[in-house]
């Protein structure tokens, strides 16, 4: 029986979006800063949001292998569109789908597939990041359902999102054990949004605080059942972390592209300056750096789809593939040397969108803390 | 409504590259893609899929690998596919091609319309289509970019034309062949292309014996016209320095440009 | 495989790698080897000297074509107005018909449009056939298939050569088909080869990156479609010619289409990746102005403007115009590269074009270096006298 390989299908399929409609305009949208709404809805015409989703259920019933093949061919043209379109996959819609009525997915998660509802994921606090345990946004039982009283900060795609799936604390004194998400609509009275954050990076990505005064939610709206928060998120963590491997994957293969490009147009003393050992030298690096990442996001990427524990393998992709990004989009400005310092070229972008990376899926000094542990230490 | 649409997979000439040294084409590593004109006659399709409950065929002819081409098809939303491969089909010129397809067209039975694009990018021959529609004895409009209205027995068309366009009402069944519009085809839909490598997909693969010819009849051995040679187009730069007065000097480059003919002599 | 090479055999002479047209056969461990682009054609088999190179396909006779003469031309007209192509291709078929010993015929249908019959005679036809009939009044692909497909089969050409226009490449390939002959597209230069007396058809295949030399040897009339502007149009003073009138049969309700309304549309400028020559300038414009003069000359050329990225920064042209890194990436025909010096961001985006003339003030500009051919002067000196020069040269054929 003679079938298309789907793998490379959909990187084919990806790569020619990303050439044809996102790198032409990518520098004017990151300099403009607004939330790129028309290629997010080119995506969910698409059907990207669901590409991890069964079919039949709003899905196109792909994987997490593919999941990241599409993260990383939108991270090689623009690293904001492909972090918003991450959440969209994953962490923004993952709990309403699992766990959520069906009247909540025929709502919202049908619609968040069609690109008409935008959800996002409120974890972090502005005195609680890596240390959930430590989160004090409450839920708190009543008659009817839940109130939730906190404020949720680094919120993604915060200001454009039509929900949130917040971690709260039903009880301080289980502290782990007493962590779940909930489903909070964003018109529900008590939800009110902080201004857009001036960020450094990732600038079409809209990034916000969101507080939380007295949301009364019904009993249905808690997304994870009790006592199940924290194992409900570890069964997501190693996606996150591999997704946010591939992130960075794909910004060294724009930087990488980028600098090959250039090392060969670019002449100094009567050649072009790819035949000097010490450019060589950078692009060997981020070339041998690239392969690395590759085999280690995959890696992970396959054994979560055969249903492997892979933590490890995860927080480690993400750990180098991130740091191989920074270290890419450094050479590239080098390469591109006055050029990597104007903002008419996309060096200086690679070069801000690496520091969204170090923090997004944990940052690598937990990150590097967990390796040890797991090694022994 | 029945249509059928053709497709061939190519390698992108856009991405083309030379070897510096022999001045040879570089074929390994291009990617494949659907042609471009194919794609906007699949688009067309489909539109017509959607406004008039069409049933959408699309028929590659091409080696395996060319099955990408149609699970793209598939994709975007045809109905089904047909793969026509046989290591006879290779080498095919248009003549031998156009028979196959035709042979393919006989095989399928019903059909109300077909779409192809102008030409390929790999031959620009623009020749298939109308050779096509010669073979099933159909009335043909070429370098069509809009179907403005199509009716049960017919459909009035925009055909591009050097410096302007005409609009031609032609009868059914009909072969139309399709130029580049405005509208950027659809991509395809992940979940689309999914269903595609899947067994079930309603992708058939045909090969000679499958539509009815022999060797002796299609591919190189069923062509008239055979490519004697291949050579790389010159490139250098000459770089001659023009100097004199402006009016010799003008002169002297007008001649050139005749010479060449890049200006009417 | 239908071809194969004996390993035992081989030499590693090469001469075979040389032959493939197809680029199929390569070199492993110093013996020829057929890799999957083989299209078993056979040009490897003559070339072998050890005969290593072996084939079960059945070599093909070549029919005896005697029957077939002379050189026809299919004389394209709208609404009354001959498409220069097809003098074009009269001057050519003259030069094929010479090496054949043959006469050159054009083919004229349509509406009354038997005065252009004047005209083809006078660009060297001897004979010409002319259909007319109410139906031919528009192009219409069966109508006029159908009169080219009979005159053929009655007349058997050795040799008929159309225009690549909308019209020629939308009637060639179903004429073609119909009398069962080959066809080559798109030809840039046509040749007859002094061996076998038959016409070499070269033409630009794989966007322009090869040329191919086709031959058509196992049907007649060898049929090609040329490009129009490649081939030189020369009058042929006090030429006699005769006029044959076809009466064409034809049933209007199988002709399948009907011209609804033709419609004219002013170029609006633009399409630079479409365009054949382009005249782009930079800050030596100066201002908006500026490039007024560089649209005269456009205009004069039948070619689109362009700018470097500073021109589109000023204002001077739409960004949608702009040529270079940060712009697009154009291969045409010519490229007129006026008071501009050439960085680097932007040769990356026209070095691809067949022909560069440079015209800048200054003589270090980079430019020169990839020009064909560089003027140095102040362009709103040249540009005018060439926009003049280039206008009187036209004046003399605009007239077709």
């Amino acid at each position: 029986m003679l079938r298309s390989d789907p793998e490379r299908l959909i990187r084919e399929t990806m790569a020619r979006f990303v050439d044809q409609e996102v790198i032409p305009i990518a520098e004017e949208l990151d300099s403009k800063g607004e939330f790129p709404q028309a290629l997010f809805q080119q995506l969910a015409e698409m059907g990207v949001f669901g590409i991890r989703y069964p079919r039949g259920q709003g899905g196109a019933g792909g994987n997490t292998t593919l999941y990241c093949i599409i993260c990383e061919e939108l991270a090689r043209g623009l690293m904001s569109l492909a972090s918003i379109t991450a959440m969209q996959c994953l962490m923004g819609t993952n709990f309403l789908f699992h766990y959520g009525s069906d009247q909540m997915r025929a709502d919202y998660f049908l619609p968040a597939m069609r690109g008409e509802k935008i959800g996002c994921f409120c974890m972090t606090e502005p005195e609680a990041g890596s240390d959930l345990g430590a989160i004090t946004t409450r839920a708190t039982a009543v008659d009817d359902g839940y109130l939730i009283n906190g404020m949720k900060t680094w919120v993604t795609d915060g200001p454009e999102a039509s929900f949130y799936t917040v971690l709260c604390q039903t009880d301080p004194a289980k502290r782990l054990r007493g962590i779940g998400y909930f489903f909070v609509p964003r018109d529900l009275p008590g939800v009110s949004l902080s201004p857009r954050f001036e960020c450094l990076g990732t600038r079409t990505t809209p990034i916000c605080e969101v507080a939380f005064k007295d949301v009364l939610i019904p009993n249905e709206y808690r997304v994870t059942p009790e006592g199940r928060g924290l194992s409900c998120f570890l069964a997501i963590l190693a996606e996150i972390r591999t997704m946010t491997a591939a992130l960075g994957l794909g910004l060294q293969r724009g930087a990488m592209d980028a600098s090959m490009q250039y090392t060969k147009e670019r002449q100094a003393f009567g050649k072009p300056i790819s035949k000097y050992q010490l450019i060589q030298s950078k692009i060997a690096r981020m070339a041998t750096n690239l392969e690395a990442s590759r085999l280690m996001v995959y890696n992970a990427a396959a054994m979560i789809d055969r249903g492997e524990e892979c933590m490890k393998q995860a927080t480690m992709a993400k750990y180098f593939a991130s740091e191989a990004a920074c270290s890419a989009a450094d050479e590239c400005t080098r390469i591109f040397a006055g050029y990597g310092y104007s903002m008419e070229y996309p060096a200086q972008r690679y070069f801000r969108d690496t520091r969204f990376l170090l923090s997004g899926g944990g940052t690598h000094e937990v990150l590097q803390t967990n390796i040890a542990r797991w090694e022994g230490l | 409504m029945q249509i059928i649409v053709f497709i061939k997979q190519v390698p992108d000439t856009t991405e083309v590259k030379l070897d510096p040294k022999t001045g040879n084409l570089i074929r390994e590593g291009l990617a494949s893609i659907i042609n471009p004109d194919d794609r906007h006659a699949l688009e067309a399709a489909l539109e017509l899929q959607a406004a008039h409950a069409a049933r959408v065929t699309v028929i590659s002819m091409g080696p395996p690998q060319a099955i990408d081409a149609l699970s793209e098809a598939m994709g975007m939303g045809a109905d089904r596919a047909i793969l026509l491969t046989d290591p006879a089909f290779s080498g095919a010129d248009t003549w031998a091609t156009s028979y196959t397809l035709g042979k393919a067209v006989e095989t399928v039975g019903e059909f109300d319309l077909i779409l192809c694009g102008r030409q390929a990018i790999d031959g620009d021959t623009a020749q298939v289509g109308p050779q096509l529609a010669d073979y099933l004895d159909l009335p043909q409009v070429s370098y069509v970019y809009a179907i403005e209205s199509v009716a049960a027995e017919q459909l009035v068309v925009k055909r591009r034309l050097e410096d302007g366009y005409e609009r031609v009402e032609c009868r059914l069944p009909a072969l139309l062949t399709v130029i580049g519009r405005m509208k950027t085809p659809r991509y395809p839909r992940m979940g689309g292309l999914l269903k595609a490598c899947r067994a079930k997909a309603l992708i058939k693969v045909w090969n000679a014996a499958d539509i009815g010819v022999t060797t002796a009849e299609v591919g190189l051995e069923g062509s008239l016209t055979h490519v004697i040679k291949t050579f790389a187009p010159k490139f250098e730069r000459r770089g001659e320095m023009l100097s004199g007065e402006t009016a010799d000097v003008v002169q002297t480059l007008v001649d050139q440009l005749k010479e060449n003919r890049l200006i009417a002599p | 495989m239908p071809v194969w090479v004996e390993i035992d055999l081989c030499d590693g002479c090469q001469r075979c790698l040389r032959k493939c047209p197809y680029e199929a056969l390569s070199l492993v461990d110093g013996k020829a080897t057929i890799g999957e682009r083989c299209t078993a054609c056979g040009a490897c088999l003559d070339v072998c000297r050890p005969g290593a190179i072996c084939t079960d396909v059945k070599p093909r006779t070549i029919p005896d074509f005697s029957d077939h003469q002379g050189v026809w031309v299919f004389a394209e007209q709208r609404a009354g107005i001959l498409n220069r192509v097809s003098v074009e291709l009269i001057s050519k078929a003259r030069g094929l018909a010479q090496d054949r010993g043959q006469t050159v015929t054009a083919v004229l249908i349509g509406n009354q449009v038997a005065p252009l019959a004047d005209t083809l005679i006078d660009f060297g036809a001897d004979q010409v056939y002319l259909a007319e009939d109410q139906l031919l009044a528009d192009y219409r692909t069966r109508a006029y298939a159908r009169i080219l497909a009979q005159l053929i089969q009655t007349h058997k050409p050795e040799i008929l050569l159309m225009g690549a226009t909308p019209i020629g490449r939308d009637l060639a390939p179903r004429v073609s088909r119909r009398v069962g002959c080959g066809l080559t597209a798109d030809c840039t230069d046509l040749k007859i080869d002094p061996d076998e007396g038959i016409l070499w058809q070269t033409r630009p295949a794989f966007g322009g990156n090869i040329m191919a030399t086709i031959a058509n040897r196992y049907s007649r009339p060898q049929m090609a479609t040329v490009r129009p502007g490649v081939m030189e149009a020369v009058p042929v003073p006090g030429h006699q010619g005769t006029v044959m009138v076809h009466q064409p049969a034809l049933d209007a309700a199988n002709i399948g289409t009907r011209i609804l309304d033709t419609v004219k549309v002013a170029r609006t400028g633009g399409d630079l990746a479409a365009a054949r020559i382009i005249v782009a300038g930079g800050r030596g414009l100066n201002d908006a102005a500026g490039f007024e003069t560089l649209r005269e000359l456009a205009t004069v050329l039948g070619a689109e403007v362009a700018g470097t990225r500073v021109a589109v920064e000023e204002g001077w042209i739409p960004a949608t115009q702009q040529v270079g890194q940060t712009g697009l990436t154009v291969r045409p025909e010519l490229y007129i590269a006026c008071g501009l010096s050439g960085a680097i961001q932007h040769r990356a985006g026209m070095l691809d074009s067949k022909f560069i003339v440079a015209i800048n003030k200054d003589p270090l500009a980079p430019i020169f270096k990839v020009a064909d051919w560089g003027i140095v002067g102040d362009l709103f000196t040249v540009v005018p006298e060439l926009t003049r020069q280039i206008e009187a040269a036209c004046d003399i054929m605009c007239a077709q």
